[in-house]
């Protein structure tokens, strides 16, 4: 009985102490969104340029543009392709984000929960503006060296999904050629 | 009544005839809620209704909506979204009976009534009370019930759906204690739509934004939408990338 207890116990601490560092690292990149959000008055390449290190900083961009093609053409695929894939796909969703975040400036974003599923970190928030306020949730993995965004989930519409069924049909259209999608994003 | 009746019967048993068929093609992920091939049969037709509604939208519904969003100031909005969502309380009284949730019921139902009462609904006072508001409808009150949604339509001016969601609408239309008893419910209906639409603006703004295929996007957004209705740990449940780490 003793040994269970301290077995949960050690559990706990180490569940909530990584609770706390994502939310630490969360409060620290949230703040500096709604900076780069409301502080617009630069050029659109400044402002963009703030964009791109934001995204290139705490996005799982590899994870997610590997994501959203699947095993199949990840394996049929060079390392060149791949690697000028994931480099459009970069390009794509800070445009994306910037597009979304831009048009809609907020005045806040709290908190309000973290929970943890098969090591991803599910962090719920809510965002502001004036009187109305969206939920948004945040699905964060810890790299080992700091944490990294895999998928934004706003009013229930997941990002990741979104995209993966909007690029599966780029694919299937193209019979998988990779560089279709690549000048299909390219578009945006 | 009778008539009623027989169009319910045929709705239902055209969709329990789904449940059999229309998961065919579809690939079923963990949750058992398939992302990444929604069953889409008739996509050329649905692909044209969604750009002749977009054409609808550009040339009349669009510009009434920037018109009221830019005259109108946010507490006539929210009066007004309050007054339509209000009208559907009755019908999700209904709807969660046949669900079996009697206290959901109760709640809608008591809702409608201090709603009603205090600012003929333009006011959620319910919700300040402690009464808070439980989506659902009769699409829903299907999908509980074990049917699955059958193949995706778009259908003329409303927009996505797919046949479950669609029959559920249509038996609404049939059962709807509040529509069934006012004069020109027609009427209702366009202001209902009209303010369904104002509601998702912003969202259909950045889909003609952000998106390299709208038709996937609205489609998977819909389904996303009505799954989160359904699931109770859809959040927890959504796919996520494999980690690959630079």
């Amino acid at each position: 009985m003793k040994i269970l207890f301290i077995i949960l116990s050690v559990f706990f601490s180490f569940s909530a102490t990584q609770a706390s560092e994502v939310s630490i690292w969360f409060e620290k990149e949230s703040n500096q969104f709604l900076e780069i959000i409301s502080n617009n008055k630069g050029t659109e390449n400044e402002n963009f340029e703030k964009y791109k290190i934001f995204v290139k900083k705490n996005f799982a961009t590899k994870s997610i543009a590997y994501g959203l093609i699947g095993e199949k053409i990840i394996n049929n695929s060079s390392k060149i392709e791949l690697s000028i894939y994931v480099d459009a796909f970069t390009d794509y969703l800070i445009k994306t984000i910037y597009k979304l975040a831009n048009s809609n400036s907020s005045s806040s974003i709290i908190l309000k929960d973290v929970d943890i599923k098969d090591d991803i970190y599910i962090l719920k928030s809510e965002i502001s503006y004036k009187k109305s306020s969206a939920d948004l949730y945040w699905k964060v993995i810890n790299t080992g060296s700091s944490f990294k965004i895999i998928d934004v989930i706003v009013e229930n519409t997941s990002y990741f999904v979104t995209k993966k069924s909007e690029f599966n049909k780029i694919l299937r259209k193209n019979k998988g050629s990779l560089s279709a999608l690549v000048k299909e994003i390219k578009k945006i | 009544m009778k008539k009623h009746l027989k169009v319910i019967l045929l709705i239902i048993s055209v969709t329990f005839f789904q449940t059999t068929t229309s998961y065919a093609n579809e690939e079923v992920s963990v949750s058992g809620i398939s992302y990444d091939e929604i069953y889409d049969p008739i996509e050329p037709i649905n692909r044209a209704v969604l750009n002749f509604n977009f054409f609808i939208d550009d040339i009349a519904i669009r510009p009434i909506v920037k018109t009221y969003k830019f005259i109108a100031p946010e507490p006539v909005e929210k009066g007004v979204s309050n007054f339509f969502s209000n009208l559907k309380e009755p019908i999700r009284t209904v709807s969660f009976i046949f669900q079996g949730e009697f206290y959901k019921s109760f709640n809608s139902l008591g809702r409608f009534t201090i709603n009603t009462f205090t600012s003929l609904g333009t006011f959620d006072l319910a919700s300040k009370v402690g009464m808070e508001k439980n989506e659902t409808d009769f699409g829903i009150t299907l999908a509980k019930g074990g049917i699955s949604s059958g193949p995706y339509i778009v259908i003329p001016i409303i927009g996505p759906s797919n046949l479950r969601d669609f029959s559920g609408d249509v038996i609404e239309y049939f059962v709807d204690p509040l529509s069934n008893n006012v004069p020109n419910r027609e009427y209702v209906a366009i202001g209902n739509g009209l303010n369904e639409r104002i509601e998702i603006d912003e969202q259909i703004d950045k889909v003609r934004d952000v998106s390299s295929d709208r038709y996937e996007m609205i489609k998977s957004i819909y389904y996303q939408n009505r799954n989160a209705q359904l699931e109770e740990e859809y959040i927890q449940n959504l796919p996520v990338p494999k980690i690959y780490i630079d």
